[in-house]
């Protein structure tokens, strides 16, 4: 576990920098399993950071979301640096930035922290209910203590871990300026065991899950938005000249909303899986990103968010490519 | 403006002859098309592309006032530039062209004759869609910088040269080693006449190096190219010498007296003959100036040569040796380049079968050139086995030729046909058969392909000299025994049998290869290869020396394999696409670019990346006081290939005439069953 005021300190001696805008962390939430996002400009407010399990949100999200104000006359533009927190699920998506070139590797100082698995907010609340009030957790090898209205609580691992740290490859930060925790060693692997399964359907039936699953989104766009990868300066969804996709929720424009997302991800997504989490109406969009990324892993032998020196994917080439893609 | 006017559209439905009518009902297209929205006439014609074809089409934009062209006939490809200038002669906008392929796309792969008629109305019906979005492009016009930058100066970059510096243009001739000649001066004979090659190539060496009008830079190499058609910049790097160039007088007392004298393997005699660390490279060389090889050279790699420090610049009368020479950077400007850049022979180690690493009397046919060239080093004396002093040895008594030696082969990746080796294992067995009258001379063939002038009748004549020839290609050379016999394991193929031949010399007939470093000229300047590894050339019927990009020409080997007369004609073919393009002094640049809209763009710079042509760069934006890095195509480098929207994550670049907005309409047509 993080030792909080180690990682506070470190917050704080990075805050009275010159040369630093503000700093993005996690503090407790106001009620229920999940922590808060803290973005912080003052070093006397990096009390409140915090880790642990209940830290599910991917910060690196926030880096490029900021928009780029005016700047006043005579003023000069603000480009210092931003400071934030990730875990090694988050910190894939600040490599996969990087190689977009969405920022240049000076611009943010990342704090990475090793992490042994956050906890599913859906799954919790099926065994303990709605809580008002903050829950706390702690997590050792096998079981999660929570504090839920006072009361202590237990349950094991694997019933509340996220499904993503359940096959977790990189719990280690892979792009990090100082680790506030020693590294931990790796505990879980991904055999895309559930996307072979789903293949199985038969088609018709896949077809018939897709469009129960589809048929309920309200297209509130919250997995665009909290999505890491998700920054274009103009979203093709909201493009009216050409105008890729209707703005009504039908079955058709849903459906052609979430295929765009996912291909548009393809060889980006990096499984933070923080659509899913945040998807109102419990649509299972990981199912199609997974299978993306197993095609991409197997075809072309290619794992985005990994290696801040790769080249996108679908921005190069290789004559040696497999073309069963185009049939 | 003629584009804010409502639209109105005439569409044309060529017959091709037969090849589009026979297939397509062409009434029921010209029907169909007419009541399509904005369809001011619909008609169809036999030639479309003929000048009566072009003249109805004139004719009903003065009468009609039409103000977009469909033409459903063949591929864009060939026509949309004869239609561009109809349009342009009666006063429209050329881009208000556009072309329903319903040939190459219709009548020509479909049989069905209704289906096929049901396509080629969709496809009218999707250039319509498509044409009442099209926008007036401009064709804009830059200056030529009348000089040419040739790379390579082998018997292509010779000729070409010549030919540009006699029309009075100045030419940058770039060769990689110490002299010009290139392969050609390796050979010894020529087929079919059998002149000598350095008799015939050493005047036109000589000349480029005289001419006015050509700056020689030998031992030189391109190292950076910007720019673009009529406008490029190059980066030169004069590699040191280490040798005066004006001093020396090429008496050759250096190499005499170096160290090394005779123990470093000569490149020019393919490592069967010997030279010093400073060398000519053979005796006829241009310039006639000595070059210290840098890497051999006691002086320059351990940096002490004996204990009374190099012998070669005691020697040198003229003082020409300088060890403090440093590599010069030379910039020049220029209109148009020429890639001369030649080949490689096939690395016959790629065959392991035939002993070519363990027995020194197999060899390749490069080698043998020299072996019996007169300024080789057995001075044209037919002697194999030599020890490393070039003393003993013995004279062959039965040879073999082997042929297609990493030609034809797919097992070593090369399906090509190397189109030289059947002739000069031709010639090789003549010389063989001159010089040594007794031999008994065995030539194993797969075909013999004797296409060109004379080439036929040279064959028969060495058949007729009684140079038998086996049709089978060997499986297996190896040495039997103690002495030089060699086994060629083969069967003739043309009666069934196994062989065992013996032999004491085996000449390999090895094929002709895409440089080992082409690489570095792909870098350099954006080109392609196909799939033999050569250069592409932009068609190749049509534009046998172009590239795609404008103002880069090809000549010789660097663009597939070819013997001498084809060289020269490339060549010659080259530099008179470089002297269209300085003699005009102008040039058009494609009007169909691709277009950033900066307010999308987040300057990640993937489309330079990806660009072809070097077109796009980053260029800072202030955006309300912060400074923005956004993509800027330059129009003049651009072709519209269209990698750079492919490759955009944010969609903000296109092509012109291919955006988005342009190009849905028209797949939402042909998306749709009727």
């Amino acid at each position: 576990m993080v030792d909080p005021k180690k990682l506070q300190d470190k917050a704080k001696e990075i805050l009275v920098r010159d040369d630093v805008r503000r700093l993005i962390g996690w503090k407790r939430g106001t009620y229920g399993y999940e922590a808060a996002p803290a973005v912080i400009k003052d070093a006397s407010d990096a009390e409140v950071l915090i880790f642990d399990p209940t830290c599910v949100q991917n910060p690196a999200s926030f880096i490029t979301l900021e928009e780029k104000l005016p700047v006043p006359r005579g003023a000069e533009p603000d480009t210092r640096k931003v400071a934030v927190m990730v875990k090694g699920c988050d910190s894939r998506a600040i490599v996969q930035q990087l190689v977009e070139k969405a920022y240049d590797r000076e611009d943010v100082i990342v704090l990475g922290i090793p992490c042994r698995g956050v906890i599913d907010h859906r799954k919790a609340e099926a065994m303990f209910g709605d809580v008002a009030a903050p829950v706390e957790v702690s997590l050792n090898s096998d079981k999660v203590t929570l504090t839920v209205n006072g009361e202590k609580k237990e349950a094991k691992r694997e019933e509340l871990l996220m499904d993503k740290c359940l096959r977790c490859r990189y719990p280690n930060p892979l792009v990090s300026d100082f680790l506030l925790d020693g590294e931990v060693e790796k505990f879980a692997d991904d055999d895309f065991g559930d996307v072979a399964e789903f293949e199985k359907q038969p088609p018709a039936d896949k077809w018939a899950y897709w469009e129960e699953q589809f048929s309920k989104c309200i297209r509130c766009y919250s997995c665009r938005n909290v999505c890491p990868m998700c920054y274009c300066v103009e979203c093709i969804v909201t493009k009216l000249r050409p105008q890729w996709t209707r703005r009504s929720t039908d079955i058709s424009e849903n459906t052609a909303y979430h295929i765009q997302r996912a291909w548009h991800l393809a060889g980006r997504c990096i499984e933070c899986m923080e659509c899913q989490r945040v998807c109102p109406v419990d649509i299972p969009i990981m199912t199609l990103n997974r299978k993306l990324t197993r095609d991409v892993k197997e075809l072309f032998d290619y794992e985005p968010g990994v290696d801040t020196e790769a080249q996108p994917l679908l921005a190069s080439y290789n004559p040696q490519d497999p073309e069963e893609y185009i049939m | 403006m003629v584009e804010n006017y409502r639209p109105k559209i005439g569409v044309y439905i060529c017959h091709c002859g037969i090849n589009i009518a026979s297939v397509v009902d062409v009434n029921a297209v010209v029907e169909y098309a007419s009541k399509l929205p904005g369809v001011v006439v619909a008609r169809d014609y036999s030639y479309v592309c003929s000048d009566p074809g072009q003249g109805m089409i004139k004719e009903d934009i003065e009468k009609e006032k039409l103000n977009r062209v469909i033409v459903a006939s063949c591929s864009p490809r060939m026509h949309e530039p004869t239609f561009r200038n109809t349009l342009k002669d009666a006063g429209l906008n050329p881009y208000f062209l556009e072309m329903a392929n319903i040939r190459e796309q219709d009548s020509w792969v479909h049989e069905d004759k209704e289906e096929a008629t049901e396509k080629a109305k969709k496809l009218v019906e999707a250039a319509v869609a498509k044409a009442l979005l099209l926008e007036a492009l401009e064709e804009k016009e830059v200056d030529v910088t009348p000089s040419c930058l040739i790379i390579g100066a082998g018997i292509a970059g010779i000729q070409a040269a010549l030919d540009i510096a006699e029309a009075g243009f100045k030419v940058y001739l770039v060769e990689k080693s110490p002299s010009v000649g290139g392969r050609m001066s390796q050979l010894d004979k020529t087929f079919p006449t059998l002149d000598c090659s350095a008799c015939i190539l050493t005047p036109k060496m000589v000349d480029v190096a005289n001419h006015p009008n050509i700056e020689l830079m030998t031992y030189s190499q391109v190292e950076e190219v910007e720019g673009y058609v009529g406008n490029f910049k190059a980066k030169i790097r004069k590699k040191a010498r280490y040798v005066d160039f004006d001093k020396c007088t090429g008496c050759g007392d250096c190499a005499e007296a170096c160290r090394l004298a005779g123990r470093i393997p000569s490149e020019f005699d393919e490592g069967i003959g010997n030279r010093s660390a400073v060398y000519l490279p053979f005796p006829q060389a241009v310039p006639a100036v000595y070059t210290i090889d840098p890497e051999r050279c006691l002086q320059l790699s351990k940096g002490k040569c004996g204990k009374e420090g190099p012998k070669c610049a005691e020697t040198c009368q003229a003082k020409a040796i300088d060890f403090e020479q440093q590599d010069e950077i030379v910039e020049v400007e220029i209109g148009a380049i020429i890639v001369a850049t030649g080949y490689d022979i096939f690395d016959a180690n790629r065959k392991p079968e035939y002993g070519y690493a363990d027995n020194d009397n197999v060899m390749t046919g490069l080698e043998f050139e020299r072996l019996v060239s007169a300024s080789g080093p057995t001075g044209g004396n037919i002697i194999v086995g030599r020890d490393k002093k070039g003393e003993g040895g013995y004279e062959p008594k039965k040879v073999a030729f082997i042929h297609c030696v990493g030609s034809r082969d797919e097992s070593v990746g090369n399906e090509y046909c190397s189109r030289v080796c059947c002739m000069y294992l031709a010639k090789q067995a003549h010389l063989i058969k001159e010089k040594l009258p007794d031999a008994d001379i065995t030539v194993f063939y797969m075909d013999v392909r004797a296409f060109g002038k004379g080439f036929e009748e040279f064959y028969d004549r060495v058949r007729r000299e009684g140079i038998r020839y086996i049709r089978g290609n060997p499986s297996e050379i190896y040495r039997k025994g103690d002495d030089h016999t060699l086994i060629i394991k083969v069967e003739d193929t043309l009666t069934g049998t196994p062989l065992e031949h013996e032999s004491d010399l085996v000449v390999l007939g090895v094929g002709l290869e895409p440089r080992r470093d082409i690489r570095e000229i792909i870098d350099l300047f954006k080109l392609s290869q196909s799939t033999d590894g050569f250069f592409l050339e932009a068609h190749p019927k049509l534009r046998p020396v172009d590239t795609a990009s404008d103002g880069i020409y090809l000549a010789g080997c660097c663009q597939g394999p070819k013997d001498i007369p084809d060289t020269v004609a490339q060549a010659k073919g080259a530099a008179s696409s470089a002297l269209i393009l300085m003699a005009s002094g102008k040039v058009k640049v494609e009007a169909q670019v691709s277009v950033v809209s900066p307010d999308e763009c987040r300057g990640c710079g993937f489309c330079i990346e990806v660009c072809p042509f070097g077109a796009i760069e980053l260029v800072d934006e202030n955006r309300m006081g912060n400074i923005v890095k956004v993509a800027l195509v330059n129009e003049a480098l651009c072709k519209g290939c269209g990698s750079c929207a492919a490759a955009c994550l944010s969609g903000a670049i296109q092509p012109k005439s291919f955006k988005d907005e342009q190009i849905l309409p028209q797949i939402a047509v042909l998306g749709v069953k009727s």
